[in-house]
């Protein structure tokens, strides 16, 4: 078998077929599971590194279903009806995101999860999602980007309410489910429409086809709203904090992966399937929901007094920073692209950032957690006497999401702040500002929590769980000592498979 | 290592130089600080508004006690946004959408 060739569908199947093997191994015994995980989680891993080098060094890879040839995606004379996996840059991109949260989520999980709290239930739900995650980062169907939209959203709920015995957990999954649920319908009803009208599936077909006609608008207006709200926009965040601040923390990373993975999606309709139709009045709604989410998210951070939702908050308002950026893109790339462009990276390099920056945080959280036995402001303090790594954890991603330089968040955000000012000078005050309200924020639930007095004394955090938070802060610290070659080897190729590289994936999928 | 971001660029290695320089000229300024200052007297002990009691902690709901109450008035409004109520969340969904619809189908 030329693995080559097969690597987009396997990083898929393998943690898919994977996830459901997982409960069946640990009816046998527990470390035969443990190995499994470790067994799929580096095959995973692998697999995506594999397909990500192949499209950053030859380009766009698609990946056929039942087809003789696996890039034979058209038949002769005819138009893509088998199921299409089209890996350019970007795709590439979220996939690496993914596959660096999932497997620091697994190393923290190892010690972070009990046995007799349904340990096996939650690896097997985070690998699912992981499955899912790609799905929706791979494929080049619609229908099947909506079959992955699920996968991602039964597996998160059930990672929400995880702590069956609290009734918070269950709660948080419930309202999180109905959103998730409602939004889908709504991506659902967007494909139902498209396919009425044009008989296809297959997203660069449609790209094609797509006229701009009020039923294709009113599918834009769907898919919008099905994303953004999955993607965690205000005000379509509420489900957001309460999710965050309910599921264990190895699954929150993988939660703060799957908005991003839905931001992608977002991206991938605005820009490919209607690239054609780009319209600055929708750049102005996403620039408007971007500033809208950044700062309502930024200010009730303030007042929040539980660390998991305070960071939960954090989480919601970098989202407003990814969707300022693109936005921002997708408005002045028509009449100043190199602009537009740099709006564009800032936004993609923004998510790699928040993903590790914010990764770090919800994982300090937990480690706060188990250490201490509460998360409430009010209670907590000193801990830094005994955590000395966790505090240290905790500063570092509190000053990253901050944006202080030289941290990784400052760079992105610097990108972001200088081409928003080129559309408003006042769209860049308020990212600064919410910036400097993260700030305080982090800095006020840092003293809080770490300095001071020793109040207690809290159980020694494991040693996987510090290698976990030890992997991604040295990533911060990589990705903001050395931007520019991340943004030149990684995120530009990305930035430019969105816009750019529209043509190039029509091409790479129809052949013509 | 320089990154270009639209109007200007980022060197973070310069900025660490930067940063090194200001650390050697805060120590030079403090090395030429007071020599005849004693260790474990009072003046060591931290002043938290008049509190002597040793190991007072300002916890997380003090700090920036003034700044957290100005901003108050803003973040009491945005707080009655978040019921916690299911329907409300699906009620600002119905909302967007229609602004949305708004804007792909007048605006666009």
């Amino acid at each position: 078998m030329n693995l080559a060739a097969h690597a987009p569908i396997l990083a898929i199947v393998v943690p898919l077929l994977g996830a459901f093997a997982l409960p069946l191994w640990a009816k046998l015994h527990k470390l035969l599971r443990d190995l499994w995980l470790v067994l799929v989680a580096a095959g995973t891993a692998a697999l995506t590194v594999l397909v990500a080098v192949q499209v950053y060094t030859a380009g766009i890879q698609v990946y056929t279903l039942g087809a003789a040839w696996p890039r034979d995606a058209v038949a002769p004379g005819g138009f893509p009806i088998r199921i299409v996996l089209a890996v350019d840059a970007l795709s590439a991109f979220m996939g690496l995101i993914a596959a660096l949260v999932a497997v620091v989520g697994f190393v923290y999980a190892w010690r972070y999860l009990a046995e007799d709290e349904g340990k096996t239930l939650a690896l097997t739900l985070g690998t699912l999602l992981w499955a899912g995650m790609l799905g929706m980062a791979f494929t080049g169907d619609l229908f099947n980007l909506f079959v992955f939209f699920e996968v991602t959203s039964i597996a998160a709920c059930g990672l929400i309410g995880y702590r069956t015995w609290s009734s918070r957990g269950p709660e948080a999954a419930f309202k999180t489910m109905v959103m998730y649920t409602v939004g889908g319908l709504f991506v659902l009803l967007a494909i139902a429409l498209l396919y009425g009208e044009y008989g296809a599936l297959n997203l660069a077909h449609l790209a094609r086809l797509i006229q701009g006609t009020t039923v294709d608008r009113i599918a834009l207006g769907l898919l919008l709203g099905g994303l953004l709200m999955k993607a965690g926009a205000v005000p379509l965040h509420m489900w957001a904090p309460d999710a965050y601040g309910e599921a264990p923390a190895q699954a929150v990373i993988l939660l703060v992966a799957n908005t991003q993975i839905s931001l992608y999606a977002l991206f991938r309709v605005l820009f490919t399937l209607y690239g054609g139709l780009a319209d600055p009045a929708i750049g102005w709604l996403v620039v408007a929901l971007g500033t809208l989410t950044l700062l309502v998210a930024a200010l009730m951070a303030v007042v929040q007094m539980d660390l998991g939702r305070l960071v939960a908050f954090g989480a919601v308002s970098q989202i407003g920073y990814m969707l300022l950026g693109v936005g921002v893109g997708l408005t002045v790339i028509a009449a100043r692209p190199a602009y537009g462009l740099v709006a564009i990276q800032g936004g993609i390099f923004h998510m790699l950032n928040d993903a590790v920056a914010i990764g770090l945080l919800f994982l300090a959280v937990g480690a706060v957690e188990k250490a201490a036995g509460n998360r409430n402001l009010g209670n907590l303090g000193g801990l830094g006497h005994d955590l000395k790594w966790t505090a240290g954890f905790f500063l570092l991603g509190s000053l990253a999401l901050a944006g202080i330089p030289p941290l990784n968040g400052f760079a992105s955000k610097l990108m972001i702040y200088q081409s928003s000012f080129l559309l408003s000078p006042i769209l860049s005050a308020l990212a600064i500002l919410a910036s400097i309200l993260l700030l305080a924020v982090f800095v006020k639930a840092f003293q809080g929590a770490f300095l001071g007095p020793k109040l207690s004394r809290p159980e020694p955090v494991p040693v996987p769980m510090l290698v976990a938070m030890g992997v991604l802060a040295l990533g911060i610290l990589a990705l903001g000592l050395f931007p520019n070659l991340v943004v030149r080897y990684l995120v530009m190729p990305a930035a430019d498979a969105l816009w750019k590289g529209r043509d190039l994936y029509l091409r790479a999928v129809l052949g013509r | 290592m320089t990154l270009l971001t639209g109007h200007g660029f980022w060197n973070p290695l310069l900025w660490l130089a930067a940063a090194a320089g200001v650390t050697v000229l805060a120590l030079v300024v403090w090395a030429r600080g007071r020599r005849d200052y004693t260790r474990g007297t009072d003046g060591e002990l931290p002043f938290l508004s008049g509190e002597k009691m040793e190991g007072a902690h300002v916890g997380g709901g003090h700090l920036y006690w003034g700044f957290v109450e100005g901003l108050r008035p803003y973040v009491e409004r945005l707080r009655l946004f978040h019921t916690g109520l299911v329907n409300d969340y699906v009620g600002w969904l119905v909302v967007i959408l229609a602004v949305v619809f708004l804007i792909v189908l007048v605006g666009g």
